[in-house]
């Protein structure tokens, strides 16, 4: 299991990207793991302002629905469509070609973001 | 109320091959293994050999010189038709006419039979054929405890066992069975599954499972979990207990008339579906597949000309087939209505279809 140190962690296990005021979403590694095998990814509606800690996005696995929480608050400004065609990546490229969404930081609203150190101590616990 | 919940003799196995256990049916049992669930599917679907533990169903030996009369009686198909060696889908009814459980019944000889159960309706089941058993000179045993049952199903089924057993599996055609010796132990071994593949149910002693298991993955099987299992039974249309049948819910509704022979004579539950068949079922099984995005699941709401019309019992993606659906609907919309599925609250247009929902691959 990898946890890049580049990289923003929250509770429920999604990552953050944020370059600037633009962010990027995704589930970790470890969420994937503990869903197997992902089978459909319902993406968000470009230009849907998202709250922290809503959910903005659904990832199905063979036997479980499982919503996707936004990490910070923004407007949805693009998502990967290449999820809807491969939902795989999102096991096989967690923090890569299995991203989930990009938004526009639109305020400080944030839920509790922690680092790699503090997420590979939280998964530990 | 807490249950304490049962292993099988093959638990250190499932932990070992980094199975996932969860709570199933009273047991802890493998939902997946280390390679997850599609590859479990792709490996019975695309030629090779799947092994699954599924020791937790039941079995009942029912033997005496009134078994085929108990039988014809507990039981809606028609055990009369049966030779030596064959195996029969059929079903336990109450009263009601509403199922008990489904079953499948094996004939040993004239006064002996075997009865495979669901795990979850076991107890259930014996004391209902306990209950009834008195009627009749017939003996039952719950041998469910001492037996563990191995789904052995993919086209390579055939070869991964035939190294293990003393006679020709060639010889037993779809639905019959043999007593043989398995690694060298008295077993049953049928050409039956629940997968739509060519393949076997093997009952043995729990004393030789490890063996069994061991020696059936060097042949090349590899474990499958309840997950792809599931899959691969949803994809056939088979009905699971506690989704398409149950205690709510006659032959007539679950589309499984063909299992319950009103022209045999009495048996339990007949008066019961005769009238519901006369009257109409109050709601009809269908298989739906999705035309948009989305995966229906269970209790999934189906709505027909835009009007809610019933839910879904099982649901899927089918890598082959997919977003696809057995749901109950109203009589009316069983052919006619435009059909949607609501998911997350919005309708996806959905279309009736014919099962299986992929080829079935079964010996015939």
């Amino acid at each position: 299991m990898t946890i890049p140190a580049n990289l923003k962690y929250t509770k429920d296990h999604e990552w953050v990207r944020i370059e600037g005021d633009i962010a990027t979403f995704g589930i970790s590694d470890h969420a994937q793991e503990a869903l197997g095998d992902i089978v459909f990814v319902e993406l968000p509606e470009i230009g849907r302002e998202v709250n922290a800690g809503e959910a903005y996005a659904v990832v199905e696995s063979v036997k479980a629905v499982s919503d996707v929480y936004a990490p910070l608050a923004g407007e949805v400004i693009e998502v990967n469509e290449e999820l809807e065609g491969e939902p795989e990546k999102v096991n096989t490229d967690a923090y890569g070609t299995g991203w989930i969404a990009k938004i526009k930081i639109t305020s400080d609203a944030s839920v509790e973001l922690m680092s790699d150190d503090e997420y590979t101590t939280f998964l530990e616990e | 109320m807490s249950e304490q919940l049962a292993k099988t003799p093959l638990f250190e196995q499932h932990v070992e091959q980094g199975g996932k256990i969860v709570p199933f049916a009273g047991f802890e049992m493998p939902v997946q293994y280390t390679q997850g669930a599609l590859k479990e599917y792709t490996a019975v679907r695309e030629g090779g050999a799947g092994i699954f533990d599924i020791t937790h169903m039941g079995q009942v030996r029912v033997s005496g010189h009134e078994a085929l009369a108990f039988l014809q009686f507990v039981t809606t198909n028609d055990v009369s038709k049966l030779v030596n060696g064959q195996v029969q889908y059929s079903a336990l009814l109450n009263d009601a006419g509403t199922f008990i459980d489904d079953i499948t019944t094996y004939k040993i000889s004239d006064t002996e039979y075997y009865l495979c159960i669901n795990a979850a309706n076991r107890l259930k089941d014996v004391q209902h054929l306990q209950a009834q058993a008195a009627s009749f000179d017939v003996n039952i045993v719950d041998e469910s405890d001492d037996t563990t049952l191995l789904a052995l199903q993919g086209a390579a089924a055939q070869a991964a066992l035939q190294p293990l057993v003393d006679s020709e599996l060639e010889n037993i055609g779809y639905y019959k069975f043999a007593q043989l010796q398995v690694a060298g132990t008295s077993g049953i071994i049928s050409r039956t599954g629940y997968t739509g593949e060519d393949g076997f149910e093997i009952y043995i002693p729990n004393s030789i499972a490890v063996d069994v298991w061991e020696k059936l993955l060097a042949n090349g099987a590899i474990p499958i979990g309840l997950a792809a299992r599931d899959m691969l039974r949803t994809e056939m249309g088979y009905a699971l207990y506690g989704h398409e049948i149950s205690d709510a819910v006659t032959p007539v509704e679950a589309k499984l008339m063909w299992i319950t022979k009103l022209d045999k004579g009495d048996f339990i539950g007949k008066a019961a579906v005769e009238t519901r068949k006369n009257e109409g079922p109050r709601k009809r099984l269908i298989a739906i597949k999705l035309l948009g995005r989305g995966i229906p699941r269970e209790h999934y709401k189906v709505f027909a000309d835009g009007a809610e019309s019933g839910e879904v019992t099982s649901g899927m993606h089918s890598p082959m087939a997919g977003g696809v659906a057995l749901a109950y609907v109203k009589p009316e919309h069983a052919e006619n209505g435009e059909l949607s599925i609501e998911i997350r609250g919005k309708a996806v247009a959905a279309e009736r279809t014919t099962l299986p929902f992929v080829r079935s691959n079964v010996r015939r």
